[in-house]
């Protein structure tokens, strides 16, 4: 309890665990991640490529199955960019979450739906809407890199952000 | 103006439903339901969802079942809460004869959370929260309470266990469908006397939905009906210690208005089955007697005199209840399922013959806080 | 058209604020429920059921209502139920009041958005809304979502023009704000230059593009129409709610344009009867969460065409004194206690349809919009006005 100004507060602090199912379509995901694949789901009535892949298409009310997963391209188009430059806590972590970032949304080749993910640019006048952009595996990355990982392990930071790509490299 | 349930479906509750997302548990139910009735979901006017944020482990929950509700483009709205009052805003939209049809769904999945923990943030930061009341050690305030008042034994507590358990080994949905005895419950670990492990529900996985009709729209989708004739909401203190913790008044209260609705004088007469939500074993003594389905203090009494068994004048909770099937946020949605599957005939081995009249319960919170009764006739 | 019509009686507010040290959740709600009672010269006896909502998560709180509703609102042994969408909690609770009432369950109900934001994280919060696998990782609450938009709305239309119209906005609603006495942000002076000099906070997005973090709550009273005549003589009706939903991931679609608000728009002027907004609505309280949602938000709306949201603003029109001021509370540029902000938009809706709105008030406004956003980009939307009838 602290005292501040003549007023109170009480202070709580909680670790609140949860473990959540992530779905067939995500553990096959993963599995292919390691495989450096990225996989989405393709609607088997209507067609329509979802990325990340899940288990309903919302538009026709019918269920995809990992039979209906398909592979994507590593590279694709940027739709919308910003640059995080503010702080706050992050519930994955419960720490302050580093900033500024580079943050997009990008649709990789072949999916219908769009990806939101980390950038590693953070100088906002370098990003153009419309350009090409590609998945960065960390297995790839310079060995000092702080998302460098020798091997891939099948999560999410398999992929650790998106990168912009240069002209030169289109 | 009337409200009918024109069909219910349900998933099997079990713990760690491992291979499926939120959206894929609701969207598994809600195609069952689409199936039975042959119907797509361009039939469905609009959506009510019930689930609860910490229990799901997610801000505005409800947004994680948008693609498998089948809300998308539609108008869709969620009681942060037990399926029971989401039931009640749904018949609302029928009722105020701006949807034909509305769809109600209520999912959780208690096994991949902490209880203990979801359940303590219900308390208040101030003077509660840090004493680490939860739904356990508040469950044994209030059964020592009430059980050292009315003089309500321990094993006469059991034998609602014993009951429900057995019940459930008659509906396939069921989570725990293992029989045991009054010698069981009473010799399972103490967790908050006078309460031990298995005076206690198992925490399950599941979900659970239903489309509400009118009455033009309901004839053309079933010819069993199940209509709405009694609701009424109330809710008691806050503070355990503002609480009387041997009767359930604002249950009571509620029932009376429901039962007034629904033109029911004697409760034992005219409802041939009640599904309640309780919590705890001798929660459901307590809500025998709130109900009026005998004196207060008589719930041992009333359920030495098994007439609350299949069989009975009244059974209660011929699905085996919560303390066998445990979906915090769709246990009283269950409730109603349970109801509109025993007056439509269709509860198969646990039917209750003619059931013409039935009572649901569902709860919010601790100890019976937010009350929601409801009264359901068949044609 | 529904069984019973369905108005609005009375409205309470808080002041809001930063921070509201002074009081606890359920003392700051409380202040509002008074207001709202006295405003209707009711009691708490006269009213049959309590609709409250906040956010669980922003301060931790599960089933507040079942505290707010009792310690708050003194709905002991009476109905209380809980409705939360996230930013359109409010509009979720205020299009609820409406089915309470024209179903005919309860003849009179109480509605009550409240948000105690500087007690818990809302960034933090908010990002919880998202998926724990493919979003939550990189997500920063709102507003780098809001940002990413904003980015593709300014290319689409030229950034440099985009981002002066969006400043234009917070001029707009900001000096708005000045005349309302419970608005968080109230400053008279403010210019585009100050605005677009502000600290850069998410590319393209500055400081004061964004909406502020505020305390308080929102309390509005419902009544059917044989209530409604005993309570007052100038309700604001109801003519019509709306809702759209969207996908449940925040990706699953370029959604800087809005598309839930086209498609909840249409239905609602269908429903109403209005042809062209901007001639048949005399003022909209609509739900702009930064600067340049309102002008997205605008055409979206159908006020105008698509692109030409910074049109409205040019010519004057959703200025007071225009022909149809948009947001003369302020709006949530002003004031954003997350899980009232969109019951605020109703109140504020309803305040102008009963001529109680002071220096905020648009003269003789007959039908008023009110909107809500929020979730994976939902919209929900009522239209009020001086009787329950469509306008054509």
């Amino acid at each position: 309890m602290v005292r501040q100004k003549g007023e109170f507060q009480i202070r709580w602090k909680t670790d609140l665990p949860y473990r959540w199912a992530i779905g067939k379509l995500a553990v096959k995901y993963f599995e292919e991640l390691k495989k450096r694949k990225i996989m989405g789901s393709k609607c088997p009535k209507c067609g329509k490529m979802y990325m990340p892949p899940r288990g309903v298409c919302a538009d026709c009310f019918v269920e995809m199955t990992v039979d209906d997963m398909v592979e994507l391209s590593r590279k694709g188009t940027l739709m919308g960019f910003t640059v995080v430059n503010y702080p706050f806590v992050d519930p994955n972590t419960g720490a302050m979450r580093p900033f500024p970032y580079g943050y997009v949304i990008c649709q990789l080749d072949g999916a219908d739906t769009y990806l939101m993910h980390f950038c590693d640019e953070i100088d906002h006048t370098k990003f153009k809407i419309g350009q090409r952009v590609e998945a960065v595996f960390c297995d790839e990355l310079p060995k000092d890199h702080e998302s460098y990982r020798p091997e891939l392990k099948g999560d999410i930071y398999d992929i650790p952000f998106i990168r912009l790509l240069k002209d030169e490299e289109v | 103006m009337k409200v009918a349930i024109v069909g219910v479906a349900q998933t099997k509750y079990e713990s760690n439903k491992i291979d499926q997302t939120y959206m894929e548990l609701t969207f598994e139910v809600v195609k069952k339901l689409h199936n039975q009735l042959g119907i797509t979901n361009d039939d469905v006017g609009s959506v009510i969802t019930g689930s609860n944020d910490f229990t799901d482990g997610r801000t505005i929950a409800n947004m994680a079942v948008q693609d498998g509700v089948g809300s998308v483009r539609k108008s869709e709205s969620r009681v942060s809460g037990d399926g029971a009052f989401a039931y009640v805003y749904a018949a609302m939209r029928v009722l105020s004869q701006e949807y034909d049809t509305v769809l109600v769904v209520s999912h959780s999945k208690c096994s991949e959370g902490d209880q203990c923990l979801i359940n303590n943030s219900i308390f208040d930061p101030f003077y509660q929260r840090h004493l680490g009341l939860d739904q356990i050690s508040s469950a044994g305030l209030m059964a020592n309470m009430y059980m050292s008042k009315y003089g309500i034994t321990e094993e006469q507590a059991a034998k609602v266990v014993v009951k429900n358990r057995k019940n459930a080994f008659n509906n396939p949905y069921a989570h725990i469908q293992k029989e045991i005895t009054v010698d069981d419950v009473l010799k399972s670990p103490m967790l908050a006397y006078p309460l031990k492990e298995l005076d206690l529900p198992p925490y399950s996985d599941g979900a659970v939905a239903m489309l509400l009709a009118n009455e033009e729209t309901a004839k053309k989708l079933t010819d069993t009906p199940v209509w709405l004739r009694g609701y009424a909401n109330c809710t008691d203190a806050y503070y355990l210690g503002n609480r009387n913790m041997t009767d359930l008044i604002a249950l009571e209260l509620a029932a009376k208005e429901a039962y007034k609705m629904a033109g029911i004088s004697d409760p034992i007469k005219d409802i041939d089955v009640a599904e309640v939500s309780e919590n705890f074993s001798a929660h459901e003594l307590m809500i025998y007697e709130a109900l009026g389905f005998c004196g207060k203090g008589e719930g041992g009494k009333f359920i030495d005199s098994g007439e609350t068994q299949m069989g009975g004048k009244i059974p209660v909770n011929p699905s085996g209840g919560v303390l066998s099937s445990n979906v915090a946020m769709a246990n009283g949605l269950i409730r109603v399922a349970e109801v509109a599957e025993q007056l439509t005939g269709k509860a198969g081995k646990r039917q209750i013959p003619d059931a013409k009249t039935g009572l649901a319960y569902g709860m919010n919170g601790i100890c019976s806080q937010g009350n929601c009764v409801l009264i359901f006739g068949g044609d | 058209m529904p069984k019973h019509d369905v108005a609005i009686v009375g409205i309470g507010q808080t002041k809001f604020r930063s921070k509201r040290r002074d009081v606890n959740i359920p003392e700051m709600i409380y202040e509002a429920v008074k207001a709202a009672l006295d405003d209707a010269n009711l009691e708490i006896k006269d009213i049959d059921a309590l609709l409250i909502g906040n956010m669980d998560h922003f301060e931790g709180i599960n089933f507040s209502e079942l505290w707010t509703g009792i310690d708050a609102c003194g709905f002991y042994l009476k109905p209380v139920v809980k409705i939360a969408t996230g930013g359109t909690t409010g509009s979720s609770l205020g299009i609820s009041g409406y089915y309470n009432i024209a179903s005919g369950i309860y003849d009179k109900v109480l509605v009550v958005g409240w948000e105690k934001l500087n007690e818990g994280g809302a960034t933090t919060g908010i990002i919880t809304a998202f998926d724990p696998v493919w979003e939550r990782p990189s997500l920063a609450g709102a507003l780098g979502p809001l940002a990413l938009m904003a980015n593709i709305y300014a290319s689409k239309y030229g950034i440099e023009r985009s981002m002066e119209a969006s400043a234009d906005v917070v001029v707009k609603n900001r000096s708005n704000a000045a005349n309302n006495e419970f608005a968080h942000l109230q400053m008279p002076n403010i210019t585009t230059d100050f605005v677009m000099s502000s600290q850069m906070i998410s590319y393209p997005l500055r400081l004061h593009d964004c909406c502020p973090q505020s305390e308080g709550a929102c309390a509005v009273i419902y009544a059917n129409e044989n209530e409604a005549k005993k309570i007052t003589d100038n309700p604001a009706w109801f003519k019509g709610v709306s809702t759209a939903h969207y996908y449940t991931f925040g990706c699953d679609d370029i959604m800087y344009n809005l598309p839930t608000a086209t498609i909840a728009s249409k239905k609602i002027y269908k429903k109403v009867g209005i042809k062209d907004p901007i001639k048949d609505l005399d003022v909209a309280e609509i739900y702009e969460p930064t600067s340049w949602a309102e002008l997205a938000w605008t055409e979206a709306l159908g006020f105008c065409d698509f692109g030409k949201g910074h049109t409205l603003l040019d010519e004057g029109i959703s200025k007071m004194g225009g022909e149809m001021p948009v947001n003369p509370s302020g709006g949530v540029l002003s004031t954003n206690p997350i899980g009232a902000t969109a019951l605020v938009r109703f109140a504020e809706a309803a305040i102008q349809i009963m001529g109680r709105g002071g220096k905020r008030q648009v003269p003789d406004a007959e039908v008023a919009m009110g909107m809500g956003f929020g979730g994976s980009l939902w919209t929900e939307l009522c239209i009020l006005g001086k009787d329950p009838k469509p306008v054509r």
